[in-house]
């Protein structure tokens, strides 16, 4: 038996981050020079002692399935629990796709029921945060309750976007609404809930029931527990976390590492990330290269200038480019003389010589025309071509001219 | 790939002496090298890639370190039901250690009689190559020799001639003698310290060897029966760096701050494994300068560097000045430290405001550990 196992969502699109999850499920993007960003709530878990985790996939399962493969990176594969991953599944009575984040986790109880578990944690694959999942779970055992949620003080002004949760002096949770208007708190869920298991277990049953419900953990299972008065707590976290659903904040989220007074850390050694990489040689910084305020990995070779950047392993950037304020994923080439500037650059990408990925914003005329530029897995953006700021250039592309 | 049936012994602390510095507290296989690697990395990782699967690692002293890095032999696909990495310690029947490779292989030659494969690779770790381990296996099978030897064609320099197998060869690539220690100067064909021979020939050998009361292998085998024995050799072209001498260690890694030098030991078709460390991405603060460096993960810099080779871990502080050094792991530079020709071993601490500094020729050497 174990005290407490994870389950991790992992089935999202990612519709919002388009060319970049075309056919990648929106955890396995890579972020941060050498990670993906599910090796976050993984990692956590580890850290936090949690050796059980179920991911469930749905979406273009097949790159997510072989990064996770049998854990090993993460500490994960053990004789007893490990890291499993739990696509839909075909039963007796049929099959069914996950219909809801509440349908995944009803759809894969028998596999919780192996482990007999007191508690059941369930994570998200779409955020980038350092969380010790262990001191919620002291409080939620503390706090006696049924349902403990993790959550965020926001600035008031954005709190409208997540969902707002209101608390009493004791913790516990009095009200839940989703993306208010007028919002009456500024404790924002971060989709990270404990569950005693024998509770939850009752309420997806009766989820499942109602034909009506959209099965969704947000929109049903928790309005649903609140109704019935059960105790549900929220944990207050404080530290850094970000939601990477969009090519803004995917583009945010990276650039937060590069600054020092940002408290997401991924040098601490105590709290390590862990990740599936290649292993490739050092990387090599040429007698004529600048690079400043740069993430630089394994295997990447500079001879030009990067600065406000991160760069993934085997990126090539050759003399006389240029790499500013951009993500520039494996496997890129950067020739010499190409520009490249908030922009990001998704595997393999060729940028050939001369060429222009993006702007800067201080060149805009019309400002709403500016965004971060994003250039599909694979694509060759040819000798002299521009690509726009904003653009969104599909791995379908293969070439622009 | 095509399985060639070979297995692959190691000697890990063949060739200690020449490096008493590095060798204090480790074995020549564990010295670290470029950045993220130990010497065992390229021989392990060259012979994983030929298909090699059951792999003996002989240790004599100063272990620890080996097989801290080496472990179940994960990283090199060496942990296997069959075969896979065995570690050979020294055991009560092989005395305190050992003596030469005869004694060593007399060892652990039950785990040779016992192997199925039909060739064994015999390899030492000082010699950092690229050696393409399946052509010198296929050689060795089609040219009917008993033992092929992989050499290079170099200048000899007076570290290696305190450390060196010389052959001189026929125009068909047989040995017709074997030097140890050549003295001579000028371009000499220099042993890799990388072999094959017949498995069951080798357990006959080391047998009869042994009893006989003789030490070396290629001293007191091979050199004395060049007439009746097919010895020949195998030349290898490559990249390569020797571990003669500490500066030749020091040069060794300057010569990987050449971008095509860089490549050549590492070809994208024949990656060099090592255990994984799980560093973040390197840090370049805002404000650092940095020119003609190597750099391994896990490291910030925030001070200036300039034709180094920083290994895994290592901290440069603001203002620090680093020209011409080789940090190894966890090297910790304080701010405004300034340092020239300067080798650190692990987890050594400078400072903040210290100055050191050697020369081109001769390189200030920091013990692991040590705080200036």
């Amino acid at each position: 038996m174990k005290e407490c196992i994870a389950m991790l969502l992992a089935g999202g699109q990612g519709s919002r981050l388009y060319a970049l999850t075309q056919k990648l499920a929106k955890p396995a993007v890579p972020f941060g020079g050498k990670y993906r960003i599910i090796d976050f709530p993984l990692s956590n878990c580890v850290n936090s002692g949690i050796d059980t985790v179920g991911i469930l996939t749905q979406y273009q399962p097949l790159e997510l399935n072989e990064y996770i493969g049998n854990g090993q990176p993460w500490d994960l594969d053990r004789l007893y629990g490990g890291v499993h991953v739990l696509p839909p599944y075909q039963k007796a009575s049929g099959s069914d796709w996950y219909k809801g984040t509440a349908n995944a986790i009803y759809q894969n109880i028998n596999f919780i029921e192996r482990y007999d578990p007191e508690y059941v944690l369930i994570l998200s694959g779409d955020h980038i945060y350092k969380m010790d999942y262990s001191k919620m779970l002291a409080y939620h055992k503390q706090q006696n309750a049924d349902c403990t949620i993790a959550v965020l003080e926001v600035p008031w002004e954005e709190a409208s976007r997540f969902g707002i949760m209101t608390a009493d002096e004791n913790g516990v949770i009095t009200k839940f609404q989703e993306k208010p208007k007028e919002p009456e708190s500024n404790l924002a869920s971060m989709g990270i809930y404990i569950f005693t298991w024998k509770k939850l277990r009752e309420y997806l049953e009766r989820d499942e029931a109602d034909k009506s419900s959209d099965n969704d953990f947000g929109k049903n299972v928790i309005p649903a527990m609140l109704g019935d008065h059960q105790r549900m707590c929220a944990y207050p976290f404080e530290g850094y976390w970000k939601d990477v659903g969009t090519i803004d904040s995917l583009w945010e989220a990276n650039m937060d590492l590069l600054n020092p007074n940002v408290p997401l850390d991924v040098w601490d050694e105590s709290w390590k990330i862990y990740s599936r990489t290649a292993g490739q040689p050092p990387h090599h910084i040429a007698p004529m290269a600048h690079v400043e305020n740069a993430m630089i990995t394994e295997g990447c070779e500079v001879e030009g200038e990067v600065d406000f950047s991160v760069l993934f392993s085997n990126v090539k950037v050759h003399p006389g480019a240029v790499v500013r304020d951009s993500i520039v994923m494996p496997g890129c080439v950067i020739e010499e003389g190409a520009q490249v500037h908030y922009a990001i650059l998704a595997e393999n990408v060729v940028v050939k010589k001369g060429a222009i990925v993006g702007a800067r914003p201080e060149h805009m005329e019309d400002m709403s025309k500016w965004g971060v530029a994003v250039v599909g897995a694979g694509v060759t953006i040819g000798a002299g071509a521009k690509v726009g700021p904003k653009a969104m250039i599909s791995e379908d592309v293969k070439e622009v001219l | 790939m095509v399985n060639l049936n070979a297995m692959g012994i190691i000697f890990a602390n063949m060739h200690d002496s020449v490096i008493p510095e590095l060798t204090d507290h480790r074995t020549m296989a564990s010295v670290p090298f470029a950045g993220r690697y130990r010497l065992i990395d390229f021989v392990l990782s060259g012979m994983t890639q030929a298909g090699v699967q059951n792999v003996g690692v002989i240790v004599k002293s100063n272990y620890q370190s080996l097989l801290d890095h080496l472990g179940s032999g994960r990283e090199w696909d060496l942990a296997r039901k069959r075969g896979g990495l065995t570690i050979f310690p020294p055991s009560a029947d092989s005395g305190y250690g050992y003596h030469g490779r005869i004694g060593a292989l007399k060892g652990i030659l039950p785990y040779i009689e016992d192997a199925k494969e039909k060739y064994v690779v015999l390899a030492d770790c000082d010699a950092v190559c690229d050696l393409d381990y399946t052509a010198l296996i296929e050689r060795h099978i089609s040219s009917g020799a008993e033992v092929t030897i992989a050499y290079a064609k170099e200048k000899m320099t007076p570290a290696l001639a305190k450390n060196n197998v010389s052959l001189l060869l026929a125009p068909s690539g047989r040995v017709r003698e074997l030097l140890i220690n050549d003295p001579q100067t000028g371009k000499r064909n220099l042993s890799m310290g990388i072999m094959v021979i017949g498995r069951e020939q080798l357990v006959d050998i080391v047998r009869t060897g042994y009893a006989r009361g003789m030490v070396k292998f290629e001293q007191d085998i091979l050199a004395k029966n060049l007439d009746t024995m097919k010895v020949y050799g195998f030349e290898y072209t490559g990249y390569r760096s020797r571990i003669a001498d500490m500066s030749s260690y020091f040069e060794a890694n300057m010569q990987l701050l050449y971008l095509e030098n860089l490549n050549r030991l590492f070809p994208e078709e024949r990656p060099v494994y090592t255990k994984v460390r799980d560093e973040a991405p390197v840090r370049y603060a805002l404000g650092c300068k940095v020119k003609n460096c190597t750099v391994a993960d896990g490291c910030i810099i925030e001070g200036e560097v300039e034709n180094c080779v920083i290994f895994r871990g290592v901290h440069i502080g603001k203002g620090a000045v680093v020209k011409n050094c080789v940090l190894m792991q966890d090297t910790q530079v304080g701010p405004g430290v300034r340092m020239d020709y300067v080798i650190t071993d692990k987890d050594v601490q400078i400072s903040e405001g210290q100055y050191l500094g050697g020369t081109k020729n001769f390189q200030v050497f920091v013990k692991k550990g040590t705080t200036v």
